[in-house]
């Protein structure tokens, strides 16, 4: 049987490690979804914004 | 490095590496005579640290370079350094105790390396908080970029700890001088999990980088289009 603090230290570990990666991927998805939106709207607005006045 | 090795491969190696470690560490090395099963523990608790010391040299490298050169690329290494880095000083705090409790029949003590460890993790969190807190980025980096500096000193002086004091905080195993040591199997499973622990930081702390670039660049193109930043 395995030791159960033993157990306890490698799945503690990577439960941080998880957590971690998981909040990460989160922040990296909705900064990209942000930018695309930010990128698109740049885009939208500089053929009349280009235009002489 | 996100050149020459891309996000998939880097993943892919660590997880291989990390593999390779765990098969060390449960089928190749041997069973320690007085603690048993538990003593594993040793193979992801001292790696955690070893992890922990290099996050903070490099925090400590990023804000030398920031003050000096004011280069944004040293604090977004830095940042992202002290990010990783307070994950895996948490994990070293965490796995501690779980192998104290069955060994010594106590969690925790205030013996000089347990306590340097936790002011480490301590410097982390301060770290972090003061970039968390100061709403100027131009102030909060130079701030963090001084509490960098100067909490550096903790770093030598913890590695040092086992070594100067006698400490309830086993004897060094690794560059301890002489009666000090390991079975060249567990010290092999060591090395292989200190390589895999690395493996895995340099995967996050490029993530986190990329996730600091992103940052800057939407900045930029909100100051372009004048739109004031969101809550995130």
């Amino acid at each position: 049987m395995v030791n159960k603090y033993l157990l306890l230290a490698f799945s503690a570990l990577w439960l941080i490690f998880f957590l971690y990666a998981w909040s990460l991927s989160r922040r990296q998805a909705f900064l990209r979804k942000e930018l695309e939106e930010l990128k698109n709207k740049v885009g939208r607005g500089r053929p009349s914004d280009s235009r002489p006045s | 490095m996100g050149k020459i090795l891309s996000p998939t491969v880097h993943l892919f190696v660590t997880l291989a590496w990390m593999i390779v470690a765990y098969w060390m560490i449960f089928l190749y090395a041997p069973q320690e005579l007085t603690m048993g099963e538990v003593q594993r523990i040793f193979y992801i608790h001292a790696p955690s640290g070893w992890v922990a010391g290099t996050a903070y040299c490099i925090v400590f490298l990023g804000s030398v370079v920031y003050l000096w050169k004011r280069s944004p690329l040293a604090d977004d290494l830095a940042h992202a350094a002290g990010e990783v880095g307070f994950i895996f000083c948490s994990g070293l705090l965490v796995t501690g105790p779980l192998w104290a409790k069955p060994v010594w029949g106590i969690w925790w003590t205030w013996d000089a390396r347990l306590t340097l460890s936790f002011v480490l993790w301590l410097l982390f969190v301060s770290y972090l908080m003061l970039r968390s807190y100061v709403s100027s980025p131009g102030r909060a980096a130079t701030l963090a970029a001084v509490v960098g500096i100067i909490g550096f000193v903790d770093v030598p002086i913890d590695y040092m700890a086992i070594r100067w004091w006698r400490t309830q905080h086993p004897q060094p195993v690794i560059a301890g001088g002489e009666g000090s040591g390991l079975d060249p199997r567990m010290f092999l499973t060591f090395i292989v999990c200190v390589g895999a622990f690395h493996c895995l930081f340099s995967y996050l702390l490029i993530q986190r980088l990329r996730l600091a670039r992103a940052r800057r660049e939407l900045s930029a193109i909100r100051r372009a289009l004048a739109i004031p930043p969101s809550e995130d």
